[in-house]
Protein backbone atom coordinates (compact mmCIF):
# COMPACT_ATOMS: atom_id res chain seq x y z
CA UNK A 1 0.00 0.00 0.00
CA UNK A 2 1.24 3.43 -0.48
CA UNK A 3 1.97 5.72 2.14
CA UNK A 4 2.65 9.26 3.08
CA UNK A 5 5.55 9.85 5.42
CA UNK A 6 4.99 12.69 7.82
CA UNK A 7 6.54 14.11 10.53
CA UNK A 8 4.35 15.16 13.66
CA UNK A 9 7.28 16.94 15.92
CA UNK A 10 9.22 14.18 17.47
CA UNK A 11 7.07 11.78 15.73
CA UNK A 12 6.86 9.77 12.66
CA UNK A 13 3.90 8.76 11.14
CA UNK A 14 2.55 7.35 7.92
CA UNK A 15 -0.68 8.12 6.30
CA UNK A 16 -2.50 5.66 3.48
CA UNK A 17 -2.09 7.64 0.62
CA UNK A 18 -5.32 6.80 -0.76
CA UNK A 19 -7.06 8.81 2.26
CA UNK A 20 -5.00 12.29 1.40
CA UNK A 21 -7.49 14.29 -0.54
CA UNK A 22 -4.92 17.01 -0.52
CA UNK A 23 -2.01 18.72 1.29
CA UNK A 24 -2.30 22.26 2.16
CA UNK A 25 -0.11 25.10 3.16
CA UNK A 26 -2.06 27.49 4.37
CA UNK A 27 0.51 30.07 3.36
CA UNK A 28 -0.99 29.09 0.01
CA UNK A 29 -3.74 28.55 0.23
CA UNK A 30 -6.50 31.48 0.66
CA UNK A 31 -9.85 29.37 1.16
CA UNK A 32 -8.23 27.73 4.19
CA UNK A 33 -8.24 29.17 7.52
CA UNK A 34 -9.02 27.26 11.45
CA UNK A 35 -11.62 28.43 13.65
CA UNK A 36 -10.68 26.27 17.39
CA UNK A 37 -11.32 22.84 16.70
CA UNK A 38 -12.29 22.99 12.99
CA UNK A 39 -11.08 24.03 10.07
CA UNK A 40 -12.90 26.10 6.80
CA UNK A 41 -11.57 24.47 3.81
CA UNK A 42 -13.49 26.20 0.56
CA UNK A 43 -16.18 26.84 2.83
CA UNK A 44 -16.61 23.39 4.17
CA UNK A 45 -16.58 22.98 8.44
CA UNK A 46 -14.25 20.08 8.73
CA UNK A 47 -12.86 18.47 12.11
CA UNK A 48 -9.76 19.43 13.13
CA UNK A 49 -7.40 16.53 14.67
CA UNK A 50 -4.04 17.69 16.33
CA UNK A 51 -1.89 15.04 16.77
CA UNK A 52 0.71 17.50 18.51
CA UNK A 53 -1.72 17.59 21.45
CA UNK A 54 -1.93 13.55 21.61
CA UNK A 55 1.62 13.40 20.96
CA UNK A 56 2.21 15.96 23.64
CA UNK A 57 4.42 17.88 21.19
CA UNK A 58 3.69 21.49 19.91
CA UNK A 59 2.80 21.95 16.64
CA UNK A 60 5.75 23.52 14.69
CA UNK A 61 5.79 27.17 13.38
CA UNK A 62 4.87 26.15 9.43
CA UNK A 63 2.52 23.16 9.31
CA UNK A 64 0.74 21.64 6.54
CA UNK A 65 -2.90 20.28 6.87
CA UNK A 66 -4.16 17.01 5.12
CA UNK A 67 -7.37 16.46 4.07
CA UNK A 68 -8.51 13.07 4.74
CA UNK A 69 -11.50 10.95 3.57
CA UNK A 70 -12.32 8.44 5.90
CA UNK A 71 -14.71 5.87 6.10
CA UNK A 72 -17.85 8.07 7.23
CA UNK A 73 -16.29 11.80 7.20
CA UNK A 74 -13.70 14.10 6.00
CA UNK A 75 -11.31 16.03 8.37
CA UNK A 76 -8.29 17.76 8.47
CA UNK A 77 -4.62 16.31 10.13
CA UNK A 78 -1.95 19.20 11.20
CA UNK A 79 1.61 17.79 10.72
CA UNK A 80 4.73 19.51 10.48
CA UNK A 81 5.98 18.21 7.33
CA UNK A 82 5.08 15.37 4.49
CA UNK A 83 8.87 13.80 3.73
CA UNK A 84 7.66 11.36 0.96
CA UNK A 85 5.36 8.39 -0.60
CA UNK A 86 6.70 5.00 -0.15
CA UNK A 87 4.54 1.39 -0.86
CA UNK A 88 4.90 -0.84 2.40
CA UNK A 89 3.80 -4.26 1.79
CA UNK A 90 0.40 -4.92 4.35
CA UNK A 91 2.02 -8.02 5.94
CA UNK A 92 4.67 -5.39 6.94
CA UNK A 93 2.52 -3.32 9.25
CA UNK A 94 1.85 -5.24 12.84
CA UNK A 95 -1.43 -4.10 13.51
CA UNK A 96 -1.96 -2.04 17.35
CA UNK A 97 -3.52 -3.67 20.34
CA UNK A 98 -6.87 -2.25 20.79
CA UNK A 99 -6.51 -2.51 24.65
CA UNK A 100 -3.37 0.33 24.89
CA UNK A 101 -5.47 2.51 23.88
CA UNK A 102 -7.12 5.07 26.26
CA UNK A 103 -10.00 5.69 23.99
CA UNK A 104 -11.90 3.81 21.81
CA UNK A 105 -11.57 6.23 19.11
CA UNK A 106 -7.64 5.67 18.32
CA UNK A 107 -5.46 7.76 15.93
CA UNK A 108 -2.99 4.83 14.88
CA UNK A 109 -3.28 1.08 13.66
CA UNK A 110 -0.40 -0.35 13.34
CA UNK A 111 3.40 0.21 13.24
CA UNK A 112 6.06 -1.23 10.60
CA UNK A 113 9.85 -1.25 10.04
CA UNK A 114 11.25 1.93 8.91
CA UNK A 115 15.00 2.40 8.53
CA UNK A 116 16.79 1.82 12.28
CA UNK A 117 13.57 2.44 14.02
CA UNK A 118 9.77 1.88 13.53
CA UNK A 119 6.86 4.24 12.01
CA UNK A 120 3.17 3.91 12.83
CA UNK A 121 -0.07 4.21 11.06
CA UNK A 122 -2.70 6.38 10.97
CA UNK A 123 -6.08 4.83 11.95
CA UNK A 124 -7.97 7.53 9.56
CA UNK A 125 -11.61 5.29 9.53
CA UNK A 126 -11.37 5.03 13.24
CA UNK A 127 -10.10 8.66 13.67
CA UNK A 128 -13.13 10.16 11.12
CA UNK B 1 13.58 -29.48 48.96
CA UNK B 2 13.27 -29.80 45.13
CA UNK B 3 12.56 -26.44 43.66
CA UNK B 4 9.33 -26.95 41.08
CA UNK B 5 9.16 -24.89 37.54
CA UNK B 6 6.02 -22.68 39.79
CA UNK B 7 8.45 -21.50 42.71
CA UNK B 8 10.55 -19.91 40.32
CA UNK B 9 9.79 -16.04 40.07
CA UNK B 10 11.98 -13.41 38.17
CA UNK B 11 12.50 -10.42 40.05
CA UNK B 12 13.27 -7.08 39.06
CA UNK B 13 13.63 -3.40 40.34
CA UNK B 14 10.96 -0.95 39.43
CA UNK B 15 12.34 2.12 40.67
CA UNK B 16 13.90 0.92 43.51
CA UNK B 17 11.03 -1.54 44.13
CA UNK B 18 11.49 -5.26 44.45
CA UNK B 19 8.42 -6.76 42.34
CA UNK B 20 8.69 -10.44 41.00
CA UNK B 21 6.49 -12.69 38.40
CA UNK B 22 6.25 -16.26 38.12
CA UNK B 23 8.84 -17.66 35.73
CA UNK B 24 5.80 -19.19 33.47
CA UNK B 25 5.24 -16.31 32.68
CA UNK B 26 8.08 -15.37 31.00
CA UNK B 27 8.96 -15.88 27.56
CA UNK B 28 12.28 -13.80 27.51
CA UNK B 29 14.44 -11.47 29.04
CA UNK B 30 16.15 -8.78 26.41
CA UNK B 31 17.55 -5.72 26.57
CA UNK B 32 15.50 -2.91 26.44
CA UNK B 33 14.23 -2.32 22.66
CA UNK B 34 13.54 0.68 20.78
CA UNK B 35 10.28 1.91 21.97
CA UNK B 36 7.63 3.89 19.62
CA UNK B 37 5.46 6.27 21.69
CA UNK B 38 1.98 5.75 20.70
CA UNK B 39 -0.21 8.57 21.19
CA UNK B 40 -3.04 8.11 23.08
CA UNK B 41 -2.49 5.24 25.05
CA UNK B 42 -2.78 4.58 29.08
CA UNK B 43 0.12 6.89 30.49
CA UNK B 44 1.37 3.55 32.09
CA UNK B 45 2.26 2.35 28.49
CA UNK B 46 5.88 3.54 26.92
CA UNK B 47 4.69 2.39 23.31
CA UNK B 48 5.64 -0.70 21.49
CA UNK B 49 8.41 -2.78 20.36
CA UNK B 50 8.62 -4.51 17.18
CA UNK B 51 9.62 -8.19 17.89
CA UNK B 52 8.85 -10.54 15.09
CA UNK B 53 6.78 -8.79 12.82
CA UNK B 54 4.34 -8.54 16.07
CA UNK B 55 4.19 -5.32 18.02
CA UNK B 56 4.38 -5.83 21.58
CA UNK B 57 3.08 -3.40 23.98
CA UNK B 58 5.86 -2.01 26.65
CA UNK B 59 4.82 -1.26 30.00
CA UNK B 60 6.19 0.87 32.79
CA UNK B 61 4.85 -0.21 35.67
CA UNK B 62 6.46 3.04 37.37
CA UNK B 63 3.57 5.13 35.60
CA UNK B 64 0.80 2.89 36.65
CA UNK B 65 -0.01 5.05 39.85
CA UNK B 66 -3.00 2.49 41.13
CA UNK B 67 -0.18 -0.12 41.91
CA UNK B 68 1.52 2.00 44.32
CA UNK B 69 0.19 2.93 47.80
CA UNK B 70 0.57 6.18 48.09
CA UNK B 71 4.16 6.04 49.68
CA UNK B 72 7.62 6.82 48.34
CA UNK B 73 8.24 4.31 45.48
CA UNK B 74 11.29 5.80 44.67
CA UNK B 75 12.87 3.45 47.00
CA UNK B 76 16.80 3.75 47.55
CA UNK B 77 17.80 3.65 43.59
CA UNK B 78 15.42 6.82 42.84
CA UNK B 79 13.06 6.87 40.19
CA UNK B 80 14.81 7.37 37.78
CA UNK B 81 16.56 4.46 38.11
CA UNK B 82 16.61 3.28 34.34
CA UNK B 83 14.36 0.38 33.72
CA UNK B 84 17.28 -0.97 31.31
CA UNK B 85 15.76 -4.28 31.13
CA UNK B 86 12.24 -5.59 28.83
CA UNK B 87 10.63 -8.65 30.03
CA UNK B 88 8.35 -10.50 27.78
CA UNK B 89 5.74 -12.37 29.29
CA UNK B 90 2.76 -14.26 27.31
CA UNK B 91 -0.60 -13.77 28.86
CA UNK B 92 -2.25 -16.13 27.29
CA UNK B 93 -1.96 -15.49 23.46
CA UNK B 94 -1.07 -12.29 23.95
CA UNK B 95 2.54 -10.93 24.62
CA UNK B 96 3.60 -7.97 26.76
CA UNK B 97 6.38 -6.53 27.95
CA UNK B 98 7.49 -4.76 31.17
CA UNK B 99 10.34 -2.79 31.92
CA UNK B 100 12.49 -3.53 34.49
CA UNK B 101 16.40 -3.20 36.14
CA UNK B 102 18.07 -5.78 37.81
CA UNK B 103 16.60 -8.99 36.40
CA UNK B 104 17.41 -12.06 38.18
CA UNK B 105 15.90 -15.44 38.81
CA UNK B 106 13.93 -15.77 42.36
CA UNK B 107 13.15 -19.03 43.88
CA UNK B 108 10.24 -18.50 46.12
CA UNK B 109 9.71 -19.97 49.55
CA UNK B 110 10.63 -20.20 52.88
CA UNK B 111 10.73 -16.23 53.42
CA UNK B 112 7.51 -14.88 53.45
CA UNK B 113 7.05 -12.40 55.84
CA UNK B 114 3.55 -11.15 57.53
CA UNK B 115 3.05 -7.69 57.56
CA UNK B 116 6.20 -6.35 55.84
CA UNK B 117 6.04 -3.10 54.83
CA UNK B 118 5.66 -3.11 50.80
CA UNK B 119 5.46 0.41 48.66
CA UNK B 120 3.06 -1.09 46.27
CA UNK B 121 -0.71 -1.55 46.55
CA UNK B 122 -2.17 -4.67 48.31
CA UNK B 123 -4.74 -4.82 45.52
CA UNK B 124 -1.88 -6.35 43.41
CA UNK B 125 0.28 -8.12 45.55
CA UNK B 126 -0.62 -11.47 45.90
CA UNK B 127 2.92 -11.92 48.45
CA UNK B 128 5.64 -10.28 49.70
CA UNK B 129 8.38 -11.87 50.22
CA UNK B 130 12.07 -11.11 52.01
CA UNK B 131 14.81 -12.30 49.20
CA UNK B 132 18.46 -11.36 50.48
CA UNK B 133 17.75 -8.57 52.89
CA UNK B 134 15.34 -6.89 50.70
CA UNK B 135 11.59 -6.89 50.41
CA UNK B 136 9.36 -7.82 47.00
CA UNK B 137 6.43 -8.11 46.03
CA UNK B 138 4.81 -11.21 43.92
CA UNK B 139 2.32 -9.38 41.72
CA UNK B 140 -0.45 -10.73 41.49
CA UNK B 141 -0.81 -10.77 37.40
CA UNK B 142 -4.68 -11.69 37.01
CA UNK B 143 -5.24 -8.21 38.85
CA UNK B 144 -2.21 -6.04 37.70
CA UNK B 145 -3.12 -6.82 33.83
CA UNK B 146 -6.97 -6.62 34.00
CA UNK B 147 -5.80 -3.43 35.73
CA UNK B 148 -3.80 -2.72 32.96
CA UNK B 149 -6.87 -3.18 29.72
CA UNK B 150 -4.82 -6.45 28.72
CA UNK B 151 -7.60 -9.08 27.99
CA UNK B 152 -7.78 -12.08 30.26
CA UNK B 153 -5.83 -14.87 29.48
CA UNK B 154 -7.17 -18.07 28.25
CA UNK B 155 -6.52 -20.91 30.15
CA UNK B 156 -4.33 -23.01 27.09
CA UNK B 157 -2.07 -20.26 27.10
CA UNK B 158 -1.03 -20.40 30.34
CA UNK B 159 0.70 -23.10 32.35
CA UNK B 160 -1.43 -24.37 35.34
CA UNK B 161 0.46 -25.39 38.66
CA UNK B 162 2.50 -28.70 38.67
CA UNK B 163 2.50 -28.46 35.00
CA UNK B 164 6.11 -30.04 33.29
CA UNK B 165 8.03 -26.81 32.55
CA UNK B 166 9.70 -27.63 28.63
CA UNK B 167 13.01 -26.43 29.90
CA UNK B 168 13.47 -29.01 31.96
CA UNK B 169 12.50 -27.16 35.72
Amino acid sequence: MKLLMVDVGEGRYAVPADAVTKIVDPALETGFHLEECEAVFGGERLPLFDLHAAAGERRGPAPVYLLLQGARRRGVVAVDGAESIREVSPGDIAPLPAFIFAQPRRAFRGVFPDGAGSRLLLDEDALL
Amino acid sequence: MSVRADDRLIGFHLGGAGAALPLALVREVTDRPRVVRVPGTHPFVSGVALRGGVALPVYDLRRFESLWSGRDRTGPLGWSADADRLIVCDWGEIPLGLLGAGVDLVVEGGEEEEGMRCVMSGDFVKRVLRVHGETVALLDTDRLFASLGVPAAELRGRRETGEDDPAGG
